[in-house]
Order: structure tokens, then sequence, then C-alpha cells
């Protein structure tokens, strides 16, 4: 009786198992790859703008990669050395500009929808003064490229060897929205770890451990 | 042939009692009855479906949040060191504060401080995790009800108002206050009424040292002890090494003067009622009741001067009389006739101005018994208006404490709801040291610096602050340091002109250097040295553990968890007896038993102390709190769990009621006591027996040999060999091929047995910084305790009077390690730096790699331990993983802290030098006995004292060839060298 029950059990745990394989075995992952995740963040901001077309350095945002264990999501302090004076697109300026020009009046501030959420962020007024009647919020970035809480990966060691970001973050200049590209397991950081210990890093060699506690403790 | 060692009275029964030794391997039982393979077969396969269906889900979404303004210096992800004071007792050692975005979450000792000289004691560890109490009070108490800041100040101020206008006394009842900032304030407080006064008072008082001093210098004052300057120490019933004063500046010194490196190997001699971890380092050890302490102390000194004295006083006072100037006597007794000899015999020795300098005093200790026993008078008898309470206990800590309720306002600045909080009409409770700017001066002329290293994370507002808004000057604690130094600090010393410097510098050292004024000593007077008569009954000794002192931290888990250094008991205190006096009333370990004296009477378990004396009990103090309340749910929720707490819901018993007031001075002692039987039972958490390197008595070969884990050398055989060189490898054939090859960095340690006094700091510096779950005290009795580093202590020699040795026991970080070769999955595995790597994620938690490891080194997580309290897992250090249940977990050589450095002399582009890595137990350590380095480094520290000539590794005979070598203790005199032992 116990035995037919096991059995019954065990067949249905097999037809759901195979219909999972075939229903998503295209989409399949293992726990925590999360290879293609592209989540919406809660400002659309542009990769494919910042580190493509006006090519700013990545290290200018993420300045904390050279000499911190992560790289940081850069503070908004960051963001308005430039968006201080730049309010929208370039398109969307030059329109205000000449629809001025053509009603005979001062140009108004034109701000963009997405760096409107970010002067709200920090609470700026009109004047891009902080407003004392309003609390600032930081913003609650989605992560995309997480590893598992007892991996330690370390931008440093990797930055200072020579790595490029696109090694692990793919093409992130081309990218409207951030994906992640490669599966982030630890086969592929094997892999790459011994690849650079045989043929070195831009010319120059390497030793990249593949000891366990080189990531676990 | 090693001294035969034993751990525990039992063991040492067995060893002597050697049973027949049974040809056959002892059968384990029946194979228990349950799933078969097939069974087991379809569970698996069960499993994996589930994990196939769970895999179908993406990861949580995890949010990150960036600064919105990124305070400049500050990058995430990285830890920055602040320059401190230690809060938790007033010996106040010099701190470095690890704090990690925003939060503090290690604390270190300060390696430039002129008095702790970075190490730092198991309780100073600790105390960070009060920081992160969820418990503690969060904003000020009226009459049993929250309040707010404005309230009680608006109440408070009207009724000190009436006070002032109506006279009546008002008394501030501290401990020991050595800030001048704080003195400072509760000057100007006072100032304000016509009967104002402080009175200071420690619970582990000192008060007769100083009155001694009075009588005999003229001056109150605590001589400041230098053990490092001493060629022989004497210590009466003074736990100098554990408890006494300021522990972590005695080690460093003590253990400075024993270095047999350096051919200077001071001899001490330890006279003493219990086994202190004083005791167990001492050279010659006398086990004296505290009523013959008195008479052989009185000898010494008549021998000193000039007498002659046989038999112990005439050995004391004979190796005194080597060391003219160059020898200290120290007592701990309360005794103020004693504490008179104690000077008579170091001033006829011209110790004073050597040893002892009474010019720029200890400061660590100001309690003055006298004024507290008058206050406690006072309030008997109705005469007090106000009471304030700061930085004390008394209901807890004092017999008749209870008095301070007939106040007409008590006021309590606890940062927790303890005893004297639930006394109080108002509780104004003080922050935690991390939150608060603060000084100290534990010497006169040596000022430090207490610095805030994170945000209040609660309402309590800081001591004086508080004292400041009721003087009618409201001001921020940090202006109020600021001022005190500006105008009291920076005159007294020369070096920096201008005060914004000298703050800056003082600021970033911890400390600054100055002069001190203290009032001159008078020329010696010699006070009559009468012989108090002993007691012949059983006494009572009263005495402080390294781990509770007197019952401050008592909310804290980690130091309840922490094995006592001497009898490894944690979680309760117990009545010690020496084993001749139990035998002769029928006791054995753990029975519950009764002690009485004078209408008094305590009930708790009773523990055989080897080397304690006969006539003497004791009894440790600062148990039985109502802090403990908080341990009723400790522990892991299951069927078969038992409270950590007691029947009374506490941990312990406060023995406090059993001190007494006797000429002025608290006393430890009770005379007259009866110990009786009562028939119940309470076995101990104790770990003594626990993960024992030594053969089970039935396993072992006939005649029995003792294993070589503890080695001992004499002084006379260390001069011998002392400039020998040993090879860093053994050379004993190998049936493993060679296949490790090692880089640039090959990781080892040395544990320097003769300066390892057994204190525990290492211990929980361990658990802060690797993560360690506390476990509870059934946990502990079920031998599942966590702690990465265990200190083994062993006896040899006579139960009367054994000598003891400790012993440091982590993972070996073998080369040829067997935990390695049985691990099915692989977790654990050989690293190319000579680690041996625990990886938590691929351990499936089968055990065979514990069963395998000859060192009993590797622990198990039974369970998830609870991390319910999410205040409390702030203290978590984030480079360190939390492990999971089923997972096996040791020692790492702190890998994180290795990786940290690695990186970061990558990214300087040089290699990474010797002493850059201090692992958690090393930094800590006040006697500086662990050295951890690279071996394949020239000139490192570890590499040299591996070829040490003292240098052996435990075990060495099974070459699992462990990176973890032992300096053997040096002893001047051996207990089985065939010399002559103990008189």
């Amino acid at each position: 009786m116990k035995s037919g029950i096991v059995t019954i059990t065990l067949a249905v745990g097999l037809a759901c198992s195979l219909w999972l394989l075939f229903v998503r075995a295209g989409t399949f992952h293992l726990p925590s790859n999360q290879q293609g995740y592209e989540p919406a963040q809660p400002i659309a901001y542009s990769h494919r703008l910042h580190a493509g077309e006006l090519q700013i350095a990545c290290q200018y945002c993420h300045f904390a990669a050279e000499t911190s264990r992560h790289a940081g999501i850069p503070p908004a302090n960051v963001c308005m050395n430039c968006h201080r004076l730049v309010t929208s697109t370039l398109g969307a300026l030059r329109a205000e500009d000449e629809a001025a020009t053509r009603e005979n009046r001062k140009a108004r501030q034109v701000i963009s929808t997405e760096l409107r959420k970010l002067y709200d962020a920090l609470a700026l007024d009109a004047k891009m003064q902080r407003d004392p009647q309003r609390e600032p919020r930081p913003i609650a970035w989605t992560k995309i490229h997480n590893l598992p809480d007892f991996v330690y990966f370390d931008h440093r060691a990797h930055v200072n060897a020579g790595v490029i970001c696109q090694t692990c973050h793919g093409p992130v200049e081309t990218m409207q929205r951030v994906q992640q590209v490669p599966d982030l397991s630890m086969g592929w950081c094997v892999n790459c770890h011994r690849d650079a210990t045989r043929t070195g890093i831009g010319g120059k060699p390497v030793q990249a451990s593949t000891d366990c506690s080189t990531c676990h403790y | 042939m090693p001294n035969a060692y034993w751990r525990s009275l039992k063991e040492r029964e067995a060893e002597e009692l050697q049973p027949p030794k049974s040809e056959t391997v002892p059968t384990q039982g029946e194979i228990p009855s349950g799933p078969g393979r097939r069974g087991f077969l379809k569970a698996a396969g069960f499993s994996f479906a589930s994990a196939w269906l769970a895999a179908c889900s993406r990861a949580p979404e995890q949010k990150a949040l960036p600064f919105l303004e990124e305070p400049e210096g500050i990058i995430p992800g990285k830890s920055y060191w602040y320059a401190s004071t230690c809060a938790a007792c007033p010996a106040a050692c010099g701190l470095l504060v690890k704090t990690r975005d925003g939060r503090p979450i290690k604390l270190e000792g300060n390696p430039g401080h002129p008095l702790s000289q970075g190490g730092l004691c198991a309780v100073g560890q600790a105390s960070i995790l009060g920081l992160y109490d969820s418990r503690r009070l969060k904003g000020p108490v009226a009459a049993g009800k929250s309040a707010t800041w404005e309230e009680v100040d608006r109440e408070l101020g009207r009724k000190l108002e009436a006070v002032r206008g109506q006279g009546g006394a008002v008394r501030l009842l501290t401990g020991t206050v050595h800030s001048p900032t704080e003195l400072a304030v509760i000057r100007r407080f006072l100032a304000q009424f016509k009967d104002g006064r402080h009175v200071q008072y420690d619970a582990l008082s000192c008060s007769a040292i100083l009155d001694a001093h009075e009588r005999t210098f003229g001056v109150r004052v605590l001589p400041r002890y230098r053990f490092d300057q001493a060629d022989v120490v004497v210590g009466f019933d003074a736990d100098f090494l554990g408890t006494w004063i300021s522990p972590v500046e005695f080690t460093a010194g003590y253990s400075s003067g024993r270095k047999p490196e350096f051919l200077r190997f001071c001899y001490h001699i330890q006279a003493e009622s219990r086994m202190s971890l004083t005791g167990t380092k001492a050279d010659r050890r006398i086990p004296v009741s505290p009523a013959g302490m008195a008479s052989l102390m009185a000898e010494v000194a008549a021998a000193v001067e000039g007498g002659a004295a046989a038999g112990e006083a005439g050995e004391i006072a004979g190796r005194l009389l080597q060391a003219k100037g160059r020898s200290l006597v120290v007592c701990g007794s309360q005794d103020t006739a004693l504490q008179m000899i104690a000077n008579t015999i170091n001033h006829a020795l011209g110790n004073y101005g050597q040893t002892l300098d009474i010019v720029h005093p200890s400061r660590q200790r100001l309690g003055n018994d006298r004024e507290l026993e008058l206050l406690l008078r006072e309030l008997e008898a109705g005469k007090v208006r106000v009471l304030l309470v700061a930085g004390a206990n008394p209901v807890f800590e004092l017999p008749g404490g209870e008095a301070v309720k007939r106040a007409e306002v008590v006021v309590s600045f606890s940062e927790r709801p303890d005893e004297t909080a639930e006394a109080s009409h108002y509780v104004c409770p003080a922050p935690h040291a991390l939150e608060s700017w603060g000084d100290a001066e534990p010497a006169a002329g040596l000022v430090t610096i207490r610095q805030p290293a994170v945000r209040p994370l609660g309402g309590a507002r800081p001591f004086v602050e508080t004292l400041a808004a009721w003087t009618g000057r409201p001001q921020a604690a940090y202006e109020l340091v600021r001022t005190t130094w500006r105008e009291e600090i920076h005159p007294r010393q020369r070096g920096q002109a201008d005060f914004e410097t000298f703050w800056e510098q003082a600021l970033q050292r911890g400390y600054a250097e100055t002069g001190s004024s203290s009032p001159a000593a008078r020329a010696f007077a010699r006070p009559d040295l009468k012989r108090p008569a002993g007691a012949p009954d059983l006494e009572l000794v009263l005495y402080p553990t390294p781990a509770m002192l007197d019952g401050r931290h008592a909310y804290n888990p980690w130091l309840h968890e922490l094995p006592d250094p001497v009898t490894k008991v944690t979680w309760d205190n117990y009545v010690s007896l020496a084993p001749g006096a139990a035998a002769r009333l029928g006791i054995a370990d753990g029975d519950m038993v009764r002690v009485e004296s004078g209408g008094r009477a305590m009930e708790l378990p009773a523990l055989l102390q080897p080397g304690q004396n006969e006539r003497t009990i004791a009894v440790a103090l600062g148990y039985g709190s109502l802090l403990s309340r908080r341990f009723a749910d400790l522990g892991p929720n299951w069927i078969d769990r038992a409270p950590t707490v007691g029947e009374t819901g506490l941990v312990g018993v406060n023995a406090a009621p059993w001190l007494r007031f006797t000429e002025g001075t608290l006393r430890f002692e009770s005379a007259g006591v009866t110990v009786t039987k009562t028939g119940k039972r309470r076995p101990l958490a104790c770990t003594q027996q626990h993960h024992t390197l030594s053969v089970p008595a039935h396993l072992a070969p006939s005649p029995r040999e003792p294993r070589p884990i503890v080695q001992e050398t004499t002084v006379a055989r260390w001069n011998g060999e002392r400039l020998r060189q040993q090879p860093l490898e053994p050379d004993r054939p190998e049936l493993w091929p060679p296949d490790h090859t090692y880089g640039p960095h090959r990781w080892a340690m040395v544990v320097d047995l003769n300066a390892c006094t057994g204190c525990s700091a290492c211990v929980v510096a361990c658990q802060v910084e690797n993560n360690i779950p506390v476990v509870g005290r059934d946990e502990v009795v079920r031998k599942r305790e966590m702690h990465w580093i265990r200190v083994d202590r062993y006896y040899s020699g006579p139960v009367e009077n054994p000598q003891v040795a400790h012993q440091p026991m982590f993972c070996q970080q073998c080369e040829h390690a067997p935990c390695e070769t049985v691990c099915p999955v692989l977790a654990t595995v050989h690293s190319a730096e000579g680690l041996n790597q625990q990886v938590y994620n691929r351990c499936v938690g089968t055990r065979y790699c514990a069963n395998n490891c000859p060192y009993k080194t590797r622990r198990f997580n039974w369970f998830a331990y609870a991390r319910k309290d999410a205040l409390a897992n702030l203290v978590l250090n984030p480079d360190v993983t939390v492990r999971s249940r089923g997972v096996m977990e040791k020692c790492t050589f702190c890998v994180q802290r290795i990786q940290e450095a690695k990186i970061e002399a990558k990214r300087r582009g040089e290699p990474v030098q010797d002493g850059e890595i201090l692992t958690a137990c090393q930094q800590s350590c006040p006697a500086q006995a662990i050295y951890f380095g690279n071996l394949n480094q020239k000139g490192a520290k570890a590499a040299q004292m591996m070829t040490s000539a003292r240098r052996y590794r435990v075990l060495e005979e099974i070459n699992v060839r462990p990176s973890v070598g032992y300096l053997k203790i040096v002893r001047h005199e051996s207990a089985a060298g065939g010399e002559k032992q103990h008189g």
C-alpha cells in the first residue's frame, strides 16, 4: 500500500517534470541563473546614450570599481554634474528654442520625464535648488547582475588586472535597457580564470586563482 | 616522555584505573531500522523532481539604493577604521572601530595605545553586540511609562529647582569616572546644590588598595603596576591576567617579561584560594585560604624586612630579595591591612618608582567604599532627596542595594531595563559608547577620546548632555568634550601650541599624552603590621569571571556562551569546591548544593575544581541579572529542547548579596558558611570534555601512552637548545605524493603556548569576525557549540595543586588533511596557498570530515540558528557567509582578510607585506601569542617562529602536516621532569 503511494507520487512527479521540460525547455534556467534578465528600472536610464553615443567612460559614474569590491551605482550627485544643466534631450531643447524664437518669447525650461524623476528624488525645485518642503528619496534601482550571497566578487581585483567591464557585463554601451548577458555561473567564472592564466590579459601575464576560497568564504 | 595531562577529574580517574583492554572493537548496537536504500532513492527522486519545479522560478528581485549625495571619502564596500576608547569596563583600552557602510562591525585593539598595546579582551570584543541590542531603552521612562526628553527635563527640572531652593541631599552614584569631561560636567551640576556629592564605587572594588596608599603614602591613589618591568611577580589573590583592574594592559606587560627568546623570563608566584586564570600561568602556585593569606603575607613582609621565614613565605621572600627593585607584589584582597602589608613589602624591596608608579597613578579604579557605605546609610535613613545613578547597577551589585529606593527621587541612566532602572522613578538612558562623544583618562597623563562610529540607533541621550541640560546649559556631547579638551587638556601638554592640531592628532591616534598634576606622595609611613587571626572553617569567596565581570554585560549571549577559561563552564555560575572537600561532603559535579550562612542561602550546582584551597568555596559574581531574562527563548526550537535559563528565568544566581562591608571596604569573602547537598542535580554546560584529542580509555593501547599534545620544556633545557634551528618541514616518510605546489603565498600560524594565558579574547574575536552563532545552553550540553577556536585547558600533576596548560585549538590547515579525502562532494579541498578550504555552498552535511578530523575542530550547523532579530543582524560581517543548517564550518585563517590584503596589495602593485594580514584572533590577543604569516616569505615573523627550537606540531606522529605550529611552554621547573615540584 505504502509503496503504491510512493510509486504514484513518483509517477506524477515524473509526468510533471516531463511536461515542464517540454513546455519550458527553451527558457529553462538552473535556479539563480538570471541570464537575459532585463528588468524595468525606476528611471529609464540609457547606457546606449551615455556610454555609447556620448562615450562617457564606465568609471566616470561607477567610480568605486577601482578601489572597492562594489563598482557601485552612482550617487545622484554624480548625475547632477551634467544634469544640473542638461535637463532634457538635445532635440527637445532645440525644439523649444526654435518655438521660442518663432513665438518671440523667452525659452521655457524643458525637463524630460525621466530627468524629472531624478530631480524629484533629490527634492529639487524649478531653479535646481533643494526644496525644503520635500524629503529627498533615494532611487531604488533593480539589481541585474546578482551573485548568490556565498560568492564574493571583487571589482577591484578585476578592474586593476585589466579585465574590461564588457567581459562580465556584455556590450552595455549598446543597451537601451541593461540586460544580463553571460549566465554568471561558476563554470563561466572558472573558465575565464583558466583562460586568463593561460593567455594573460591584454598581453600581461596574470595568475587568476581557481582556489575555492578566491570567491567563497 | 610527555607529561600525563588530564582535562577533568573523570579523565584522570580513567587514566589511573585502566580497564582491561577489550580484544574486539566495541559493538555499536543494532543497526537502526528505518527507510532502507530503496526508500532513500525514492525520496531522492522526489526531491530532484521538486528541485526541477523550483528551478522554473526566477530569483527574487533585489533593490540597490545608492546615496543621493555621497559623503566625500566614503566608498560603499570599503571598511574604515576610527580610533576610540573601549567603554566595556573602566580599564578604557584603546580601540579601533571597523565600520563598513556606516555601521560598526568589529572592535579591535589600538596597536599604538600605551596601555593596551593592541590587545582587546573578550568583554571589549563582545561589547559591540550591545550597540545592536533591540532591547535597549529607546527613550526616557518616567514612572514606568515611556516619556519624551522634554517631559522628563521639565519634571525633573521642577524637582531639582525645589531641592535647590529648599536644600536637601543630592547624590550622584556612579562607577569609576575618569573621563575629564564627565567629571567637569558633574562638578558643574553638583555645584548648584548646597548638599551635592558625587560617590564613586566599583562593584569589583579595589578601594582597599587606595585606602592603604592613603595610610602609607598620604595620597589616595591606585598605583600603575608595571608588569613589564618586573622580574619576579608575586600575586596574592589578584587575578591580574583575568579580571583585576586592567587585564589587557597587565597581560601585555606580563607576557613581554616572559619571552624566552629574549632570555628574559620573569618568575611568577601566585598565592590564591581558588584557581584563577592568573594562577594557571604561575610558575609556583600556592593554594591558600583567604584567612591564611594574612599570615602568609605578614611572614613574607617580615622576611623581606630582614627577618627569617621558613616554608612558603621564606621561598617567596627569597625570590623577592633576589630581585629588589625589579619585583612586584600585587594583592587583590579588600582588607586594607593586607594591602598595607603589600605596600610594605613593595617599599622594602624598593619597587616604588620602578614597578609601581604612584607619580602617574592609574585611574582605572577610583571607587571609595567608605563613602559608598555612608551613602547607603544615608539612603536607609531617608536623608537623600535626589539620587542619580549612572554607569552602575547598585540594586544588583551591592548588598543592601535596594536602599536606593528610599530616596525621594531616583534617576537611573541605564542603557537597559536593569534592576536599578526598575527601581527608579525616571530612567534617562545613555547611548552605547559607539554612539556618542566622550573621553577617558585611564592613567594620569594619558587622555583618550571616544568618538562615535554611528548615528544613535535609538532616542537615548548622553549622560553628559542630560546633566548639562539640568545644569541649565544644554550642550552637545561633542561641544562638551571639545571644551574640556580646550580648557583642561590642551594647556597640560607642551607638544602642540595650536589646539586644533592637537585635537586632530589626538582624534586620529585615539589618545594624547599630557602631563598630570597628581598630589605628591609623602614618604612611606610604615604601618603597624598586625597579624589577623585566621578563621578555621569554610570560607566563601566571590569572584568575577573574565567574561561576566560584575554583570554589566549580562545581556550579551557571546559572553555567556564563552567557556570560562579555567572551568570551561558556560551559561551558569556554580559553587566550585576542592575535590578533597567535595569528597568529604559527598558532593559530585553537577549536584545542587545549598550554601548557607547567617540566614542567607543560595542554591547552585557544584563544580569540583582541582587546585582550589580545601577550606574555600568560590561563587562567581555577575550572574542572575535581570538582563539575562531575555535568554528564555534562546536556542533552536525543537521537540527535545531545554531552556537556557534556570528555574528563576535567569542565567545563574546573583551572589552579590553575599558581599559585605567590613572596616570600610566591600569584601568578597564570608567566613563560616555551610554547604549541604540538596539531592537535586543540574549538570553544567561544560565544554572541557568536548572535542577531545585524547584517545578514549577503552580504545587506548596498553600501556597507555600520553599523546604529546601539549609540550613543555624547562628554562635550563631551553637555554641549551635556544640557538638550534628546526627545519620547516618534518622529515617523516610520506605515503602521499607531493602534489601540492605552493605559489608565492603559503599561510601558516604559530601559537606561543608560553605566552597564551587562556584569556579567550580570541574566541570572541573569532565569533564576531566570522558570524559564529550562539546556540544556547542545551545545545552546548549536546557538544554543539560553534566556536571555531576553543582554548583547551590541560592539568598535570597532583589534584591538590596541578600545573595548567592552555592550548588554543582551531583548524590546523593540514597539508595532508584527513577531512579532504573523505568528503564525497569535494566541499573541503586544499588551496594553492596552503589553506584547507571549506566551501559552504557545496557542503551537503555528511559530517565525514568532522569524524575524520584528528583535532576535532570542525563544527556542524545542526540548526538554522535564529537570525530573527534584524537589528542584531547588523553586527554580521558582510565579508563572511552566514552559514545555513546542515553545513560544516571551521576556522578559515580569516580568509576574507587574506583576500582583502592580497587584492589591495595587487592594486598597489606590490607584494603582501609581513604583518599586513592579522587574523581576528591574532589581532585581539593581549599576550601577542599568535603569529600569522607567509612561510614562503623570507624574514616573515611566522616563518621565523616556525624554525624555533620550541616549535612543535600537535600529533606530529600522524603526519598530516598541519600549517599551525605551537611553541612549547617553558617552565622554571617541570612537573614530570623529576625535579622538585612545589616545595
